[in-house]
């Protein structure tokens, strides 16, 4: 199978070590995975996320149509914001994960995950019959790149046309950068500040703008200490922000009320959306198992399909489905899924690192880190 | 990104990208070699054997942990674990500084030495080895 490669392929296969990820070539890391990791908590790195699904959706009936298929309220959306939401099949299960943009009132812009492009297009198409809306996969037009850390913003105001700090959260703005016509989102995948950009025109075979803002973005972010990050940042970055990565923490068989998603389930809204009823079912019946943060106190690092067994070391009572090394926190730190009765912060667990079930404890884990010292809520100094 | 990778001769490889070092005494040292600490970059975590453990040749002997994967250490010849490397416990980056130097892991008091040396490879036999790992 021929891997695919984004606009940005020949700055990675010379500065980075490359792997396959959902059908692309990407970077795993450049420098190594710590440094890149906290360049971002503490300064600026750069992702480029040009792998990931893009759609825009078009028409009359497009918000009503958008509405149907996901499970948040996409027409609270003023234009130019956006939102996180999931999408469910009708068993409640999750089909992905993404964020809806509002750019007109007729005119959506949706960001889903690189590996499940062509099933969330399928999707989309499948279940749009009878909307007046069109729908069109822009995924290979567009090159993306997140700017994400405490001096994202001061980064890119740098090569920016505008300014940016009136940007509010998951608002979506045009403007120019080193000249490029782009658009900026502020939103993220690692808990710090920053801005996901789009660069429109931007097929594969034509790589000359996302190269050059991937290249202004890294010399204006110089005085900072920023660094290009590969997939392996990406992915400790986002589990110590607790954030989902889907395949892992959520799938098909996982709804998104164990999976601590529900603020994103509008059962009020005034439209029926795919997953309604079985998910009011499973909210009357009981949430049976949730997803928790777990804290290694004892030596290990826990890793996807890891078991968490109770306290005791009784018995087993769920699986990891998120694990790691936390650069920040200097421990291994997981997210699975335990029954109701040991979510409660506090409650130790172990975890079956390779026979030796070692200790660990139930944490806040959205984010795993002190927000007051990490993270886009902290006020900056 | 092309990389070198080191290997001194005179000691002996597992295919499995662990060095044995038969010392004056009779005992032997190992740990990973250059190329197994590049494949995994960034050690974090290292699980080391107890010490007076028996160990068959290519027993699964502790584990070595990057932030992205964990990888099992193999004892490259059968005896007894008569001392570990306790430093690495807390300083784990040593396995990427210096593999075949401070980042030892194990000595070993062999049993079948001279018969389990003839199944490891020579510095010259390892070198072929990693490069067709790269074709």
């Amino acid at each position: 199978m021929t891997l695919r490669r984004t606009q940005l392929y020949e700055y990675h296969r010379e500065h980075g070590r490359l792997i396959e990820f959902a059908g692309f070539e990407m970077p795993v890391w450049y420098e190594g995975i710590i440094p890149e990791h906290n360049a971002v908590r503490n300064a600026v790195g750069i992702f480029d996320t040009s792998h990931m699904g893009r759609m825009r959706a078009e028409g009359p009936d497009a918000e009503r149509f958008l509405n149907y298929v996901v499970t948040n309220n996409v027409s609270t959306l003023e234009p130019g914001r956006g939102l996180y939401t999931v999408m469910c099949n009708e068993r409640g299960g999750i089909v992905d994960d993404l964020i809806i943009y509002k750019l007109t009132p007729d005119h959506f812009f949706v960001v889903y995950n690189a590996s499940n492009r062509e099933k969330d297009f399928n999707w989309f198409l499948r279940h749009s019959e009878g909307f007046d809306v069109e729908l069109k996969d822009v995924s290979d037009e567009i090159a993306m790149i997140a700017v994400q850390g405490p001096k994202a913003l001061r980064t890119l105001e740098k090569i920016s046309s505008r300014p940016l700090s009136d940007v509010e959260r998951f608002q979506i703005v045009e403007l120019e950068l080193s000249g490029v016509e782009a658009m900026a989102a502020r939103t993220g995948y690692t808990g710090e500040d920053g801005f996901e950009v789009f660069i429109f025109d931007a097929t594969p075979d034509r790589p000359e703008k996302a190269l050059k803002v991937w290249d202004s973005l890294l010399e204006a972010g110089e005085e900072f200490g920023i660094k290009p990050c590969g997939l392996g940042a990406r992915d400790s970055l986002r589990l110590e922000a607790g954030l989902c990565l889907y395949g892992n923490d959520i799938d098909e068989d996982i709804n998104p009320l164990e999976a601590r998603l529900r603020w994103v389930v509008k059962f009020k809204k005034p439209s029926d959306f795919i997953g309604r009823e079985a998910l009011l079912r499973i909210r009357e019946e009981g949430v049976k198992r949730f997803r928790v943060g777990i804290k290694m106190e004892e030596r290990g690092i826990p890793r996807k399909g890891y078991e968490i067994w109770d306290g005791e070391g009784r018995q087993k009572i769920g699986v990891v489905t998120s694990g790691g090394y936390s650069p920040t926190l200097n421990v291994g730190i997981a997210m699975g899924y335990v029954p109701r009765e040991y979510r409660k912060l506090g409650t130790p667990v172990r975890i079956n690192i390779r026979g030796r079930l070692a200790g660990g404890k139930i944490v806040k884990f959205h984010p795993f880190y002190d927000e007051t010292k990490y993270g886009w809520r902290r006020v900056e100094g | 990104m092309s990389e070198e990778y080191e290997v001194p001769e005179g000691l002996y490889y597992t295919e499995e990208h662990e060095w044995l070092k038969v010392l004056d005494d009779g005992n032997a040292l190992m740990g990973i070699t250059d190329y197994a600490q590049k494949q995994l970059h960034e050690i974090v975590y290292v699980e080391l054997p107890e010490v007076g453990k028996e160990v068959e040749q290519m027993d699964v002997l502790g584990a070595v942990e990057s932030v992205k994967a964990v990888s099992d250490v193999y004892s490259p010849i059968s005896g007894t674990i008569i001392e570990v490397n306790e430093t690495l416990l807390d300083s784990p980056e040593l396995l990427n500084e210096d593999p075949y130097g401070e980042g030892w892991i194990a000595k070993i008091k062999p049993k079948n030495l001279d018969a389990e040396l003839k199944k490891l490879m020579t510095a010259e036999e390892y070198k072929k080895h990693i490069e067709a790992l790269h074709h």
